[in-house]
């Protein structure tokens, strides 16, 4: 029987029996929500600033207009009160209130105003009665220096920058905020995928050495085949995942195009995320609610980086498995790997805010962090061709440098039984030669 | 004719020389008595024979070729640690170790069937490994040995884990496919099992083949050097005999080693003074104590170097 037919049964049995497995089907649903918990979860915190206060506040108003005007402003939290302030402190005291507002008459001039408390009440609450109250008193003094309308407007608004993209065919409208996060929504996407599925090779390296499957694969098949055939078997798994998952995607959105706009008519979800994400302040940019189209090259890019950064990563995460008896022995040797795949993701907010600058340019081109960094600058900016085709060498190079060591340790690795073994005794297998 | 044949091959750990210059052929059809104590270089000799590990130096033919990577499917192997995927079916992993030895899907199902039912494990297809008792377990783990129709087979370890009655089965097996021409390496502690099934044997220890040839002529060499003598009485004559030669002892039963009949005649002489004799017998020794016999001698040969 040739070489290549035992690899290809190995990956048919690695990608059958992994794919009928419950735990598939789970991570196939779980996955997404997963995603979803990690990045929209703090989107929404975030938008919502620190969250409005759910409490009721009195508001006691000396300037005998102001008051009313906060009252108009969210009914459900405040109410005008006539009481003195001494049976406002006696209700806080007996908790028959939240809270109440002071607005002394002089406000206009010195712009303080007080809040009564229990204690506490936290920052939300605060920031209601600051923003509330700050855009009223703002209005009024514009007003009150006769402001035309249209400046009141303006000041309220800010300014709005959007950004137009020259190509080749003129220019259109540019969707850079949706388009950073986007690339960091892909990097952080390989970054999960290459942890979970480098994960799962791992795992199963050492399931077949712990229950010594090993040695009968071994009497059947070359150590090489045996590797590779189980990452090509896992990697296909990844695909199919991934496969179905756009599938999904493709056909809710065709589903939902016309229930989306519902959803999100109050507030810009592009926005919202990009306030979280990069942490950058709000603006208030009128992007319409579409999702711009992400070009070809994009998604060939995150393929191919996906791939790359797969067998780059799994291959050493097979070796680290043969290598080990029992999965806790595997947590050292792990670390320079977890490194490597963590730096990219610490840098990221850093790159996306700027993902043309030197540093961008110079950590997308380190191999170890070219997938995940490379996938999201592509994503987000137009990425000088000389870059692209050196990313693209360097990391085929890393790629089959790792998989040529990972082949050398995982084949002594496998038969080695005993004690856990060191950085030194892994260096000693590679320069074994048989 | 020769089916394997192994040639100085020589494996070396750091400085630990695991195996050691050994060389030894096996005849098609025979029974090859693999044997040695723990550590003695068995495992690596099995695992440089069936392409598992490749030797530092020496070579290792099969069927007249030199030992490759496209060889190993005419290898049953058996190793002593069994490895199964316990949560995988036993049906998907017959398939599949079939598949891995050169079988199609479809050859693997029926032959994977054909050996369930022959080991009495009807129905057993659909369940998994972790439902099984390790006795099950390792009947599935010979059908993986013996599915593909291998003319070769190194067996390690064998009939561990099995009860008497499965032992048996295993047996029948195993000297049905030899009358079939099926040709076989055994590797046990259990000698019993090595006299009445081995043809040929070979001993190891420390890397280095220490005893080798056909049993009975190893037996035969070895010479009658064993008295068993019965008796009831005092046993007063117990007490002039050598503590060394001395194999075993109880109430009314010794075994011992002699050098030659004069030895075993003044025994006998002296016992029957006070004693009634039920059975005096001069003996071959039984391969167990050859075993320990030549590895004792081989590692004071080793601390002498």
């Amino acid at each position: 029987m040739k070489k290549s037919n035992k690899m290809w049964t190995i990956l048919q049995f690695e990608f059958l029996t992994r794919v009928k497995a419950k735990g598939f089907i789970i991570s196939t649903i779980l996955g997404p929500l997963f995603l979803i918990i990690i990045m929209v979860i703090p989107a929404l915190i975030a938008t919502t600033s620190i969250g409005e206060t759910s409490k009721q506040m009195a508001v006691l108003d000396d300037t005998g207009y102001i008051g009313k005007l906060l009252v108009e402003s969210d009914k459900d939290k405040f109410f005008l009160t006539s009481k003195t302030p001494e049976e406002l402190k006696k209700d806080i005291l007996s908790e028959k209130l939240d809270a109440y507002v002071h607005i002394p008459s002089n406000v206009l001039e010195t712009g303080k105003v007080e809040i009564y408390t229990p204690g506490g009440g936290g920052i939300g609450l605060l920031e209601t009665v600051e923003n509330k109250l700050g855009d009223i008193i703002l209005e009024r003094k514009l007003l009150d220096a006769k402001a035309d309308s249209s400046l009141v407007k303006f000041v309220q608004n800010g300014i709005d920058v959007s950004s137009i993209k020259v190509t080749e065919a003129g220019v259109e409208k540019d969707y850079t905020e949706f388009y950073s996060i986007f690339g960091y929504f892909l990097g952080f996407l390989i970054y999960g995928l290459m942890f979970a599925y480098g994960g799962i090779v791992m795992r199963g390296v050492i399931q077949e050495k712990a229950n010594r499957i090993v040695e009968i694969l071994s009497s059947s098949a070359k150590p090489m085949q045996i590797m590779m055939g189980k990452i090509f078997g896992i990697g296909a798994v990844g695909l199919f995942q991934l496969l179905i998952w756009g599938v999904i995607i493709i056909i809710l959105s065709i589903a939902g195009s016309s229930l989306l706009p519902m959803f999100f008519s109050n507030s810009n979800p592009t926005e919202m995320i990009n306030g979280a994400m990069s942490g950058m302040t709000q603006t208030n940019s009128n992007l319409p609610f579409e999702i711009p189209t992400i070009p070809i090259s994009v998604w060939i890019g995150f393929i191919f980086f996906f791939f790359a950064g797969y067998f780059m990563y799994a291959s050493l995460f097979a070796a680290i498995g043969s290598a080990v008896n029992q999965e806790e022995d595997a947590q050292q040797l792990q670390m320079p790997i977890t490194m490597a795949l963590i730096i990219p993701i610490l840098f990221m907010p850093v790159i996306m805010g700027n993902p043309d600058s030197t540093l961008a340019t110079i950590l997308s081109l380190i191999p170890p962090f070219t997938p995940i960094l490379m996938t999201a600058r592509i994503a987000a900016t137009t990425v000088p061709s000389w870059q692209l085709f050196l990313s693209v060498v360097l990391t085929l190079g890393t790629l089959f440098l790792s998989i040529w060591i990972a082949a050398k340790i995982y084949r002594i690795g496998i038969l080695m039984y005993g004690k856990k073994p060191s950085f030194k005794d892994l260096i000693k297998w590679l320069k074994t030669s048989e | 004719m020769e089916i394997l044949k192994v040639d100085s091959i020589v494996k070396q750990y750091g400085t630990y020389r695991a195996v050691d210059n050994v060389s030894f052929s096996v005849s098609e059809g025979k029974i090859f008595g693999l044997l040695g104590p723990n550590g003695a270089g068995k495992t690596t000799t099995i695992r440089i024979i069936t392409d598992i590990i490749l030797p530092d130096s020496g070579e290792v033919y099969l069927f007249d070729e030199k030992m490759n990577p496209s060889l190993q499917d005419e290898i049953g192997y058996l190793p002593e640690e069994r490895g199964l995927y316990k949560k995988y079916k036993v049906i998907e992993q017959l398939e599949y170790f079939g598949m891995l030895k050169g079988l199609t899907q479809r050859q693997a199902n029926s032959r994977a069937k054909y050996w369930l039912n022959r080991v009495g494990a009807d129905g057993w297809e659909n369940k998994k490994i972790e439902e099984l008792s390790k006795g099950m377990a390792q009947k599935v783990q010979f059908i993986i040995t013996v599915m593909h129709n291998p003319k070769f087979i190194i067996l390690d370890e064998p009939f561990s884990g099995f009860d008497p009655i499965n032992t048996d089965l295993i047996k029948h097996i195993i000297m049905e496919l030899k009358e079939q021409g099926t040709t076989f390496i055994l590797s046990t502690h259990q000698m019993h099992q090595v006299e009445m099934l081995c043809d040929e044997i070979l001993m190891i220890n420390m890397g280095k083949v220490v005893l080798e040839g056909n049993l009975r002529d190893v037996k035969k060499n070895y010479g009658k050097n064993h008295l068993i003598i019965e008796f009831s009485g005092t046993g007063s004559f117990l007490n002039n005999i050598e503590k060394d030669k001395i194999i075993d002892i109880s109430q009314n039963r010794l075994e011992m080693k002699i050098s030659n009949y004069a030895e075993a005649q003044e025994i006998l002489r002296q016992a029957a003074v006070e004693n009634e004799i039920t059975k005096f017998e001069i003996v071959e020794p039984s391969l167990n104590e050859i075993f320990i016999d030549v590895v004792q001698k081989s590692m004071v040969e080793y601390e002498k170097v």
